[in-house]
């Protein structure tokens, strides 16, 4: 299954303050909208894999969703490589290819471009996960809470967030239902079959799920949950001088990326 | 003693059907009573249960007539965050009302909503967590914990809020036999320890006649019995008609009346039950 | 003959991947027509026994083999036909849009001929009550239409051998009941059926053998009476024997072992109270 949960580890990412490192996170994110040349965009990637490396917690945690990656990268590439309007041809084809809005030529630009589209994607992919794996979702949700984001949207972003666990074991227990009645066992089967038994065990996982999420509405009014009084809040949290340093180089490369922009330095 | 709960003529439908899930139920409830309601599949238990604090009608939409007042709370009237501090309420599936990262989260939530002082809430939860026998869960994941646990947690959460009334709905009956007994130990000492009033919805007949002082025996929507446990247990008609098993000696006790062995008072637990075995066969 | 064994446990272990040690050398055997019941706390071992049973869990250790095939070799799909296997949530193995379809997919995906896979259905439809919901969406059921359709799913695969996992957990009498109306049917046919059950009354009126699990082993393995004659140990246990069989023990029947409601009362005319007539 595609998910990523809180990971336990003593490291510096990990000790950093939820509101830190959703700065970071913002900071990442529009640097890696504003450019589009593979090389700042790889640039960016490095960081991150240094932020990866710094939370000792390896890649292949998120190997569901680097799989997932790799065919939507494909499809990119492909897509940018046949149809961006490029200047600089670098070679010629013809023949049953030639479709609708395909010049017959695959251009430099084309291919630097579609490089950079999966770059980007691909920072985001990852460092959105770090983030989950490595912030308590309580702490996410105060992060998020005192960056002033409204408490029931933040408090339903990381419970759904939290549900995801429960989902998982629900759709494992109905996967091995499924087997028990004759459903094959495919492994390494084909896509298509793969699929059928997947819409197969959508209903009984919603179904199930919309079951327990009414649950969770009585549990939760039970709890007083909207009642019409200022909430507090149990958890505390606070800046270290690790949290100064982030935010300091945070802002410095969102500043130095806002000139480099101004420049028309960056893009392709 | 001053009644807590007072229902008076209640109705209850839900959209699109024919029959109430409730049906003229008039009711009060002492302060400090354990209540016991029993009653077939579909008999109305759990909306009866989500009465109590606002549920019905404000989650369950349907056509409410009649009234339910809560200490001194009329639910129509009040939101249920408000009937929150007043009435705790623990259902059957454990898991799935618990929807906070860890224990500390969990408990400090209802707590939270209400406003509470952190150095308050503090307090509170290791009083509750404690009262629980969980001291020291406070960091672990509410999912990774036994179903009994979990119950046990569901039930630190609502006591945390401080209410005068816990209704429970089926809380052990997806517990194995050692997390249903600590779950109703930690229900009867509720009841005996901090006075609170108690009502527990049940199919565990053992568990009714050992821990209530009265029983609801409930039957599509209706209050068809209200007493003590040895009065609906004393009545055979009654049980084979609703299909409601006693405690096994109640239910020998009740055979052997039939056959016309002259059982004095019908016995609802195995003390009572060897006593009035001995005392029959030096009788004879 | 050992064709006569459909479940051969040789000295089965798992280990879970997190280090949990589930099942710690289980030996045992399962014979045709037999009706076991296995019960024990959570964490016992014995719903990871009962999945080694048609190969969702494989052995870390030790071998199984059900009706002769070691489950290491073969696919879960492939031991269904043989091996059925009740699930305690009956909205788990739902899917179908009706009824009739959902009895039919199990034979379908077996490749059963059409017109064996309608008399199949039909019969099982019939057999289970089920005919006047047969159009109906199996999630508009009530609880125990939707477990009897999960029984008649299985049922429709032709199974020799039935594993129900908690068939009566959150109903009430009734309800219960009338599914172990259905097992014992079942077995009254020839099936072997296996339950886990924490109903110890329900477990004393229907089973024929017991297995107690703890910790992973198989602690006690016999008749009801002989499993509910060991009070002590089951008490150790936090297992309640039925309320009948401890009111013997008080009545001070130490040789004899009393565990349903009917034999109490036979017990107490006949034999305690001297009334006579103790058959009803």
């Amino acid at each position: 299954m595609i998910g990523a949960t809180f990971v336990q580890k003593d490291t510096p990412i990990h000790s950093l303050d939820g509101r830190t490192k959703l700065l970071a996170l913002m900071v990442i994110f529009t640097l890696v909208l504003v450019f589009t040349d593979p090389i700042y965009v790889l640039g960016l990637l490095a960081l991150v894999m240094l932020a990866w490396g710094a939370a000792k917690i390896p890649l292949s945690s998120i190997k569901g969703i680097l799989q997932f990656f790799g065919w939507i990268a494909l499809i990119i590439l492909l897509l940018n490589l046949f149809f961006y309007p490029g200047e600089t041809n670098l070679f010629r084809i013809s023949g049953p290819v030639a479709v609708i809005g395909f010049s017959g030529y695959i251009t430099l630009e084309g291919i630097l471009f579609g490089v950079a589209m999966v770059l980007r994607l691909l920072v985001i992919m990852i460092v959105a996960p770090l983030l989950v794996m490595t912030t308590p979702l309580p702490d996410l949700m105060l992060a998020l809470v005192k960056i002033k984001v409204p408490y029931r949207f933040a408090f339903i972003m990381t419970t759904a967030l939290s549900l995801l666990p429960a989902i998982q074991n629900r759709a494992s227990i109905i996967s091995q239902a499924q087997l028990c009645r004759g459903v094959s066992d495919f492994e390494g089967g084909k896509i298509w079959d793969k699929l059928r038994v997947m819409a197969n065990m959508m209903i009984p996982l919603i179904l199930g799920t919309f079951r327990d999420s009414q649950t969770l509405d009585v549990a939760m009014s039970s709890r007083a949950f909207g009642a019409p009084i200022k909430r507090t809040f149990f958890m505390e949290s606070h800046f270290h001088s690790f949290d100064y340093v982030v935010i300091a180089f945070s802002c410095l490369l969102m500043v130095t990326g806002i000139v480099l922009r101004v420049l028309h330095l960056g893009v392709i | 003693m001053p009644s807590i709960i007072e229902i008076k003529d209640l109705t209850f439908s839900y959209p699109h059907t024919e029959k109430p899930a409730l049906k003229n139920i008039n009711l009060s409830i002492e302060t400090g009573k354990f209540v016991a309601v029993i009653g077939p599949t579909g008999s109305g238990k759990s909306t009866f249960c989500y009465c109590f604090n606002g549920s019905v009608p404000r989650l369950f939409n349907g056509d409410m007539n009649g009234s339910v007042v809560v200490a001194g709370l009329d639910t129509y009237e009040n939101e249920i965050p408000i009937l929150a501090e007043h009435v705790g309420l623990v259902v059957q599936n454990a898991r799935s009302q618990l929807f906070n990262v860890t224990v500390r989260e969990e408990v400090a939530f209802g707590c939270e909503n209400l406003g509470v002082a952190r150095e308050e809430i503090r307090k509170r939860m290791d009083e509750a967590l404690a009262f629980v026998g969980l001291s020291g869960f406070e960091d672990r994941q509410p999912s990774a914990l036994s179903g009994g646990q979990q119950q046990r947690v569901a039930i630190a959460c609502v006591l945390a809020m401080q209410p005068e009334v816990l209704v429970l709905d089926e809380p052990t009956s997806e517990l194995d036999p050692i997390g249903s007994e600590q779950v109703m130990q930690v229900i009867s000492r509720l009841n005996d320890e901090l006075g609170k009033t108690i009502i527990l919805v049940t199919h565990d007949m053992d568990f009714v006649t050992h821990y209530a002082d009265r029983v609801i025996v409930m039957n599509e929507g209706e209050i068809v019995e209200d007493g003590t446990p040895r009065s609906v247990f004393s009545q055979a008609e009654l049980l084979r008609r609703i299909h409601i098993r006693p405690p096994q000696v109640s239910e020998v006790a009740l055979e052997l009346k039939k056959c016309g062995i002259p059982i004095g008072q019908i016995p609802i637990n195995l003390e009572e039950a060897v006593v009035e075995m001995e005392r029959l066969r030096h009788a004879h | 003959m050992r064709t006569n064994i459909v479940i051969d446990c040789r000295d089965v272990h798992h280990t879970y991947p997190n280090g949990v040690e589930a099942l710690r050398g289980i030996t045992l055997q399962i014979r045709r027509g037999e009706y076991v019941a296995m019960v024990g706390q959570n964490g016992s071992g014995k719903t990871t026994l009962a999945k080694h049973f048609n190969g969702l869990l494989k052995p870390t250790d030790g071998s199984i083999l059900v009706l002769e095939n070691n489950t290491l070799d073969v696919k879960v799909s492939a031991l269904s036909k043989g091996i059925g296997y009740v699930f305690q949530n009956p909205d788990d193995m739902l899917f179908c849009s009706s009824v009739e379809e959902e009895i039919a997919f199990g034979p379908k995906l077996l490749h059963f001929e059409e017109s064996e896979i309608q008399t199949r259905v039909e019969t099982i439809m019939k057999d289970l009550a089920l005919e006047s919901v047969r159009e109906a969406h199996p999630f508009s059921l009530s609880l125990g239409d939707r477990q009897r359709l999960a029984v008649a799913c299985v049922l429709a695969l032709d199974p020799e051998v039935f594993v129900f996992d908690e068939p009566t957990t959150g109903q009430d009498y009734f309800g219960g009941e009338s599914i172990m109306k259905l097992i014992d049917q079942l077995n009254a046919n020839g099936k072997t059926v296996i339950i886990i059950s924490h109903d110890m009354n329900m477990v004393a009126e229907h089973a024929k053998r017991i297995i107690v699990m703890n910790k992973g082993l198989a602690v006690l393995d016999g008749t009801p009476k002989e499993v509910f004659s060991k009070v002590e140990q089951l008490e150790s246990l936090s297992l309640r024997p039925p309320q009948v069989t401890i009111l013997a023990k008080r009545l001070g029947q130490y040789d004899r072992t009393i565990i349903t409601v009917n034999e109490m009362c036979d017990f107490l005319k006949t034999d305690y109270l001297h009334v006579g007539g103790g058959a009803r």
